[in-house]
């Protein structure tokens, strides 16, 4: 195999592990700042009476929330590169290095902005249920709400780069993508958002904002609105949902996303492999390369139903039917 | 530049994007909580993520190949990919973290496997996970939903003339009215082709299609006036 | 309801004085759309004129976005400002196709076609997600709600496209919005400056001269964002496919953008303060920390 054909391999190694990180932090920030799903208990809470001390960070779903910051981490990123680039040709490494970090802290200073004016707005509408606004509660979490949304934002954008340039950093630039950057920032924003929604949003509502209900049991209709507000450490805040969803739901999450990438970008290079695509770009070898991709996409599919199907199964009989009332 | 096939296949893209939404098993807020089956988030958040999976996908097979059907297929098979994780870990979740069995709340007997719903329900609630029809009827969906984006995106890039960014926003806008309209016929949460709720499918089917032929023939007009120069 | 005569207030002024004044719904409809349509064909107008535009475009789709959200939508407030902006997308897409045939130069008026085709399919499928026998969604004025949003959406992206371009000649728009991604950024931000003024202020005591400063404040920092680009982009000319960095070509495109720089920070800060400030007068008590109770 010629050195292009490894370094595609390794480049889309990278890009695998970035997606795991990056979707761990996203779920931790959607947690540090109660967003999208269970954010409706925290709003339910108020209004039944059980005045609380979360942060409200109410910004629509996260699949739109983390495109914007994705979007315009990779626009600020992408304008820089456009001045920096032509200033050391060659190396246009170093023109990254220094434009990204500056994108991204932009995209962590919107979130700021967005947070504030979004627990500030849901509160002060909540003005008939006493739900105070506490100074200590908005000022203390702003800083962990950016850090986390820094670093989900960096490692998207990375990818983002990184898949945007794939030919030039492997010596052939005819196989960078399609998408301009901020293009793809944007789209893999929606997705690392709707995954960290879909999946790591159930370990902070069902286990750790109703810690006090049994373990083992779906959350009843009944305990809507009564979450958990007196905790370990006296009255909780979100700092002290993060810790406890970091140790499981924050990792699963990762590990969808980054097996999302892998699968893709996997099979798409073994089908260019198999198709004798690579490493020349045989023109006539583009059906052939896509057929595979796509035969080994349906393999995948179905073992991942199987693997399904055995494991609920698995879990109907360890676990029997519901006892209790 | 040919204007029926442009119509043609945006009004089925927007038809098969409307059906995925249908199909996609969503359980909005309530699911975050344990208190309903399927995926945990809104059905306009979960379609366009396995959508924009798909479209990538899709965008860098359009680059070697020119068939419609494995443009169409790759960015199909990248949606149900992608759909097919998440419900796995999903899974995953909920019974190592919540300890909760995955279960359908809509049926007492799964139509697939046969195997008994109610005994394992948590009462007052209206099921949790994703059992083994609603993972199909996710996967199936995903399918569907990646096959109509990659359908429009390449009928914009190859017939329309547009290049490969404004091919990509402009199939996306697309998508999203159609999507969000079958968001609106569900109100809310669905939980499959086995659900009752199923069954309002028609509605949005013809909602879509006028939509879609308006929004088709906008494109038309579009690439009619600028042909000729670069798009 | 009882429309009252549009009658035209003041033009607003650089900080957005004239936004004390309750325009009501109907009023603010007419004067934003009357004033974008006016900014949207004279391409060459200066880009805080521009700016100014946008930011009454921003306000009347909050609008139409408020009243529909305000009965229930079943899926939330997002959805609705996300149809807005897609709509917006392909009306601009047209309205670009048509101005490039109904032009002069730097007035192009038959991007306006484009606007009023687009307002037709919203109220085309408004009608369809009311009536009884299709999706029956029920809620009162939706398709002129959903009208308002086609047009609104239609003018806010061209608005964005001109200030970027500082033209509508559809190869440029292509080449240095659409084709480089800039477009991604302006889709996110459209939705979010509908949608996020009444999400983030949901609530029973809502009430709507708060929710127009978040309106202003979205509007101010897409501003700020489409100056650093226009400052950036300045130093560029564009030929088909390729880019050549020139040195700048005119002093009037770079000053353009820093002006509209300022001019977005100035109007994001003190719509920022003001919000904030109203929000925790407004709200039941600011306390700096205290412990919670529970009302039964």
């Amino acid at each position: 195999m010629g050195l292009i054909v490894v370094l595609l391999f390794a480049w889309m190694l990278v890009i695998a592990f970035l997606a795991f990180l990056a979707c761990t932090f996203e779920d931790l920030e959607s947690d540090i700042g109660s967003q999208s799903n269970p954010n409706s208990q925290v709003q339910l809470a108020a209004q039944i009476g059980q005045v609380n001390r979360f942060f409200n960070k109410a910004i629509s779903g996260e699949p739109l929330s983390n495109a914007m910051y994705c979007a315009t981490a990779g626009t600020i990123a992408w304008l820089l590169l456009l001045k920096l680039e032509p200033l050391v040709p060659g190396e246009e490494w170093k023109a990254a290095v220094l434009a990204i970090p500056i994108g991204v802290a932009v995209a962590a200073a919107i979130n700021i902005i967005f947070s504030m004016t979004a627990h500030c707005g849901r509160t002060a509408a909540q003005k008939r249920f006493e739900q105070p606004i506490y100074l200590d509660v908005l000022y203390g979490h702003l800083l962990p709400i950016a850090t986390h949304a820094f670093m989900t934002t960096f490692f998207i954008t990375c990818i983002a780069y990184i898949q945007s340039n794939l030919g030039t950093l492997s010596g052939n630039p005819a196989l960078n993508h399609p998408f301009a950057l901020p293009l793809l920032g944007f789209i893999w924003g929606i997705t690392v958002g709707a995954i960290g929604s879909s999946t790591g949003d159930v370990h902070y509502g069902a286990e750790r904002e109703f810690q006090d209900r049994p373990f083992g049991e779906g959350k009843r209709v009944v305990y809507h609105g009564k979450i958990t507000r007196y905790a370990e450490c006296g009255v909780r805040t979100q700092k002290d949902i993060a810790g406890f969803c970091a140790k499981f739901g924050g990792p699963i999450t990762g590990m969808t996303f980054g097996l999302i990438i892998l699968f893709e970008n996997w099979r798409s290079l073994v089908g260019m492999q198999l198709g004798g695509y690579l490493p020349n770009l045989a023109a006539s070898a583009g059906n052939s390369s896509v057929t595979w991709a796509i035969v080994m996409g349906l393999i995948i599919v179905i073992t991942l139903a199987v693997v399904n199907y055995v494991f609920v199964r698995w879990v109907r009989k360890k676990c029997g039917p519901f006892v209790g009332v | 530049m040919e204007p029926i096939l442009i119509i043609f296949w945006v009004v089925v893209g927007g038809l098969l994007a409307s059906l995925g939404a249908h199909l996609l098993p969503v359980g909005g807020a309530p699911a975050a909580m344990g208190t309903a089956t399927g995926i945990a988030t809104g059905t306009v958040q979960i379609m366009l993520g396995a959508a924009m999976t798909g479209l990538f996908t899709a965008a860098s097979a359009a680059t070697f190949t020119d068939s419609l059907l494995l443009v169409a297929l790759s960015g199909a098979i990248g949606a149900t990919v992608m759909i097919c994780v998440v419900m796995l870990m999903a899974n995953i979740l909920y019974t190592f973290g919540c300890g909760i069995v995955p279960v359908s709340g809509r049926v007492d007997v799964d139509p697939l496997t046969k195997e008994p719903q109610a005994p394992y329900k948590t009462p007052q609630t209206d099921g949790h996970g994703v059992p083994n029809v609603v993972f199909v009827s996710g996967m199936l969906g995903g399918f569907v939903g990646g096959f109509g984006g990659a359908l429009m995106y390449f009928a914009l890039l190859n017939y329309a003339d547009f290049t490969a960014g404004t091919a990509a926003i402009g199939s996306l806008s697309i998508f999203v009215p159609n999507a969000i309209i079958a968001a609106y016929n569900i109100r809310g949460t669905i939980e499959g082709f086995h659900d009752p709720k199923f069954k309002r499918l028609p509605f949005a089917m013809v909602t879509s299609l006028v939509v879609s032929l308006l929004c088709g023939i906008m494109v038309v007009i579009a690439s009619y006036l600028t042909v000729g120069g670069t798009m | 309801m009882t429309v009252t005569p549009a009658v035209v207030e003041e033009e607003p002024t650089k900080k957005g004085l004239s936004f004390k004044l309750p325009l009501d719904e109907t009023e603010m409809g007419l004067v934003a759309g009357i004033v974008a349509a006016i900014v949207v064909v004279f391409t060459g107008l200066p880009a805080v004129i521009k700016g100014i535009a946008l930011i009454l475009a921003f306000l009347w789709g909050m609008d139409s976005v408020r009243k529909t959200s305000k009965y229930g939508l079943g899926t939330g407030v997002p959805s609705i400002g996300v149809l807005a902006t897609g709509f917006g997308v392909v009306g601009a897409l047209v309205g670009l196709a048509l101005a490039k045939y109904g032009s002069i130069e730097g007035v192009a008026p038959a991007v306006l076609v484009g606007v009023i085709l687009m307002g037709v399919i919203g109220l085309v499928s408004g009608i369809l997600s009311n009536n009884e026998k299709v999706i029956a969604m029920k809620i009162p004025k939706l398709e002129r709600a959903m009208m308002e949003l086609g047009m609104a959406g239609t003018l806010i992206i061209l608005l964005e496209c001109s200030i970027v371009t500082g033209s509508l000649n559809f190869n440029a728009v292509v080449n240095q919005v659409m084709s480089t991604g800039l477009i991604a950024f302006m889709f996110i931000f459209t939705c979010f400056g509908l949608l996020h003024p009444y999400n983030a202020c949901l609530g029973p005591d809502e009430n709507r001269e708060r929710t127009r400063m978040v309106a202003v404040e979205i509007a101010g920092l897409i501003c700020a964002f489409l100056g650093f680009a226009m400052i950036i982009l300045s130093s560029f000319s564009w030929e088909l496919g390729s880019i050549v960095s020139v040195t700048i070509s005119s002093p009037w495109k770079l000053w353009n953008g820093v002006s509209l720089l300022i001019f977005g920070v100035a109007v994001w800060a003190y719509f920022f303060r003001m919000f904030i400030k109203a929000c925790m007068d407004e709200a039941y008590e600011t306390v700096g920390t205290g412990m919670i109770k529970t009302i039964e």
